[in-house]
């Protein structure tokens, strides 16, 4: 068992304390940021009384109370699972993120299931095609595309697909369709949803509405992967094992299939999953400016906006655990997959 | 690896050719079994902050509009009050008691009666959460001393001084009618537990409105359906009206754009005012409808150089409004005459500074304020006509040799700032740049909340003058009983601030709703005193 309990244990422990860490951190920086949630609390009483509403407001949210025990009192709520009613929209805090978090996340993962094979393929290609004009352009091209700014090619491609098709892919999935079918989401995934209840009609068009913008993110992944691979891979040629392999008159593809692939792997998985965590915040930005998706982004600054405090330190909590799940995932698939690995 | 290549090319084609086969063939996205409602989506500006029908009083309007009802419906073009659940009413000699009698062919949503125990819950919930809170819009009900039911049909409202409650029964907020089971449904002891108030934010209501909330998500978007129960089928054709309503959360002017010109928004309430007439010639609708959401520069009457009357004056003479109205609300508005809007009861004309930089030098002179002088001006960024403003507000002064400092700020934050002209005046802007919308089509909503001495959230002016507090309160009180010389007495009020130069009256926007070949909207589905609210019992789908 290349995994040990105790890598788990130490693993949780440290979410533990990041998200701690995280809360105060967050708590202190927001006292600082405009508006005061006492009075979106309170409903931005407009009456003779909105002195007296904001006041029995900031005793609501404990505002009222020394910053020490108000951050004391938010880390026992998170941790007793009850990060109560967003201050702005008056709805369980749960329910705000849940959703967006969903919307992100269907997208990132459709964004990498079409940029990581794409962007190994190339590189493997340009590797063993190492010094032909083939590999310059893809190493030119690998530079450009991680470089490349997402909103900008998001718009672009909104642009393009608009004036060629006629179509713009806006939101996630047409309201008319959605709701003259009955499609009821289930898991927020709407993809997987569609299929679930078989409704292909949804899912056609829900696939139709997630490219665009997942061909915007694409552009670092596939950028990054193909760069990493191609020097791995060109690395992986000059080892002994393959050299040998080849004076032993082992073909090409079986050569290339069964020692170099097997061999960059594990480093493949470790910069993807650095890059997926990395690529939300693309997903953030253009989600929501260029194509009109809900999700995180939009879910962020509104709670700013709205000095909903607690969706956003709600949300910097989500986002941390995301983040340090997506590494343990990537270590115990490394360790899984590389028996050198041992965590 | 050719073979991959080869491969790779075969996909790319396939995807490109299923795309472009489904763009061109939506047949085969929708299927034939779909049934053939009527659905209309309407693009809204702003998420929703809450649906409980006797607290909510700010962007919840736009689903309370369509779900609940009053007892009276505000006519924003004759200025009457029409029946809606009463169908008649009558005061008393000294206005303290009024009777309204009730249609007896109501139901709510889950089947239950209307009748006036209904009535006298729901108006003395949304005073009582008031008074015990000071949340929501119960203020508006301060007089109210009891809901007295007569008979079923019958209700006598007791008030402590004159009031024209017909008025305030038409209010955007705090006067709808739920049903109570509302109270059994949602588990509360009585009708200001907090239960209830959740009971209702978590997507529960029990209105009598034309539609029905099926699904509420604050944040993305509000299911509604036609309820065919509802008593005003008779008198509307309903043939034509949406089956479904879905109110889409759309807060970037250019999604509603995008959406409109994609086919997924049927009508929209915020497209950038630039895309109004490529709109246009591409067939759209477009109903300007003059709103009661006006925009005012108050002045800090507490701080040095704008504690001067003159001063004010000076910087009120030398704003070109009608530039400002072109070039910065890009024509969607109309140059403001004082600080009601135009349309809204009790507003009067001629308030409108002249611009004239002579008189404006001339008052800068008599003020006694050397030039060059510095000022802020506190303006919101979160429209883009505040930001225009700022900008040309800035080229004008500065030909009076007054230099002015942009203070730009979100909304949140200029409100923090603002409210300081009470507690620290000396710290607070010389200028500041805010909005209005009423909750009741009364001068005394727009008076009292931005100009009264006790009002210290929203008198950003830091006004302080005791006659005009007793005119507009005696005006409150005589609307009740005498609504002519109430009106009075407001336009005196109005005449006091302008002659004090205590605020600037900018502009009173016209709002552009967009609709799609595939409905129609006629404007009697929009009234500005219920802003955002559209009667989609009168949209007639097309197609």
């Amino acid at each position: 068992m290349p995994v040990s309990l105790n890598y788990i244990f130490k693993r949780i422990l440290l979410s533990i304390l990041v998200v701690i860490g995280v809360i105060v951190f967050s708590y202190i920086l927001l006292l600082y940021t405009p508006g005061d949630p006492a009075v979106k609390w309170a409903g931005n009483p407009r009456g003779p009384e909105a002195r007296k509403a904001i006041e029995i407001a900031r005793r609501e949210l404990g505002l009222d109370q020394p910053i020490h025990v108000q951050i004391a009192q938010f880390i026992y709520h998170v941790f007793t699972g009850n990060l109560g009613l967003s201050i702005a929209y008056k709805v369980p805090v749960s329910q705000v993120i849940t959703s967006g978090f969903t919307a992100t996340l269907e997208l990132l993962i459709f964004t990498y299931l079409l940029a990581v094979p794409l962007g190994l393929w190339l590189g493997i290609y340009s590797a063993l095609r190492r010094g032909s004009r083939f590999d310059s352009f893809i190493q030119s091209l690998s530079v450009v595309l991680a470089s490349t700014p997402t909103f900008w090619l998001g718009a672009i491609i909104a642009l393009i697909s608009y004036s060629t098709t006629g179509f713009l892919p806006y939101g996630r999935v047409s309201y008319k369709l959605a709701t003259s079918t009955g499609f009821n989401p289930i898991t927020g995934f709407y993809l997987l949803d569609a299929l679930i209840q078989g409704n292909y009609a949804v899912f056609l068009d829900a696939l139709l509405r997630i490219i665009p913008p997942a061909l915007a993110i694409s552009v670092y992944p596939i950028g990054v992967v193909a760069r990493v691979s191609r020097t791995l891979v060109a690395e992986a040629l000059l080892e002994d094992y393959v050299r040998s392999a080849v004076a032993w008159g082992v073909r090409r593809n079986t050569i290339i299939k069964h020692f170099v692939l097997k061999s960059i792997i594990p480093p493949v998985i470790q910069i993807s999953g650095l890059a997926f965590v990395y690529s939300i915040v693309d997903a953030m930005v253009v989600e929501s400016l260029v194509f009109g998706r809900e999700g995180l982004g939009s879910i962020l600054l509104d709670s700013l906006h709205k000095a909903d405090f607690r969706v956003t330190i709600a949300l910097a909590i989500y986002l941390t655990i995301f983040y340090i799940s997506v590494n343990t995932i990537v270590d115990i698939i490394q360790a899984s997959i590389d028996p050198r690995v041992k965590i | 690896m050719k073979r991959i290549i080869l491969v790779l090319i075969a996909l790319i084609i396939l995807v490109a050719v299923l795309v472009v086969v489904l763009i061109n063939k939506p047949s085969l996205v929708t299927p034939s079994t779909t049934p053939p409602s009527k659905i209309v989506v309407y693009a809204y500006n702003d998420r929703i902050t809450g649906i409980d029908p006797s607290i909510e009083d700010d962007t919840g309007l736009v689903v309370l509009g369509s779900i609940y009802e009053t007892l009276t419906y505000y006519d924003y073009k004759t200025g009457e009050v029409k029946p809606r659940l009463a169908t008649n009413w009558t005061s008393s000699e000294d206005g303290r008691e009024w009777i309204f009698r009730l249609r007896n062919d109501v139901v709510f949503h889950d089947g239950s009666l209307f009748n006036a125990t209904a009535v006298k819950l729901s108006i003395e919930r949304a005073r009582d959460i008031y008074r015990n809170s000071g949340r929501g819009a119960g203020y508006i009900w301060d007089a109210l001393e009891e809901v007295e039911i007569v008979d079923p049909y019958t209700v006598k409202f007791k008030l402590s001084y004159p009031q024209r409650v017909d008025i305030l029964a038409s209010a955007a907020y705090a006067s709808y009618i739920f049903s109570p089971s509302a109270i059994v449904k949602s588990n509360a002891a009585n009708y200001t537990d907090r239960k209830l108030e959740d009971w209702f934010n978590s997507g529960n209501a029990v209105g009598t409105g034309p539609y029905r909330l099926v699904s509420y998500d604050p944040m993305r978007e509000i299911k509604l359906e036609k309820f065919n129960d509802w008593w005003g089928w008779r008198y509307i054709n309903s043939e034509k009206a949406p089956d479904i309503v879905v109110i889409k959360i759309e807060t970037d002017p250019s999604a509603q754009y995008s959406g409109l010109l994609s086919g997924e928004l049927d009508i929209a309430s915020s497209v950038p005012r630039e895309t109004i007439s490529n709109l246009k010639k591409q067939g759209f609708g477009i109903i300007p409808l003059p709103t009661y959401h006006n925009f005012v520069l108050f002045y800090n009457t507490k701080r040095y150089p704008t504690n001067i009357t003159d001063f004010r004056l000076a910087i009120a003479h030398a704003v070109d409004l009608n530039r400002v109205v072109s070039e910065a609300v890009l024509g969607m508005g109309s140059v403001a005459s004082g600080v009601l809007p135009h349309g809204f009861p009790g507003h009067i004309e001629g308030l409108t500074y002249e611009f004239n930089l002579d008189k404006a030098r001339e008052y800068l002179k008599r003020s006694g304020v050397s030039t060059p002088i510095k000022i802020e001006l506190l303006y919101q960024i979160d429209y883009e006509e505040t930001k225009k403003f700022a900008a040309i507000f800035k080229t004008l002064m500065s030909e009076l040799g007054v230099d002015v400092e942009l203070n730009g700020q979100d909304w949140a934050r200029l409100k923090d700032i603002a409210r300081g002209v009470w507690e620290n005046p000396e710290e607070t802007p010389h200028l500041i740049v805010a909005d209005w919308w009423p909750t009741i089509p009364s001068p005394y909503d727009y008076l009292y909340a931005m100009f009264h001495s006790e009002s210290k959230e929203w008198n950003y002016a830091g006004y302080e003058n005791p006659v005009f507090d007793e005119l507009i309160t005696k005006a409150w009180e005589m609307e009740g009983v005498n609504y002519t010389g109430a009106l009075e007495l407001y336009k005196e009020a109005q005449l006091t601030l302008y002659q004090n130069a205590v605020a600037l009256g900018l502009w009173d926007e016209i709002r552009p709703f967009v609709y799609s070949q595939r409905v129609y909207v006629p404007e009697e589905a929009l009234n500005p005193m219920y802003t955002f609210v559209i009667r989609f019992e009168l949209v007639e789908v097309r197609s």
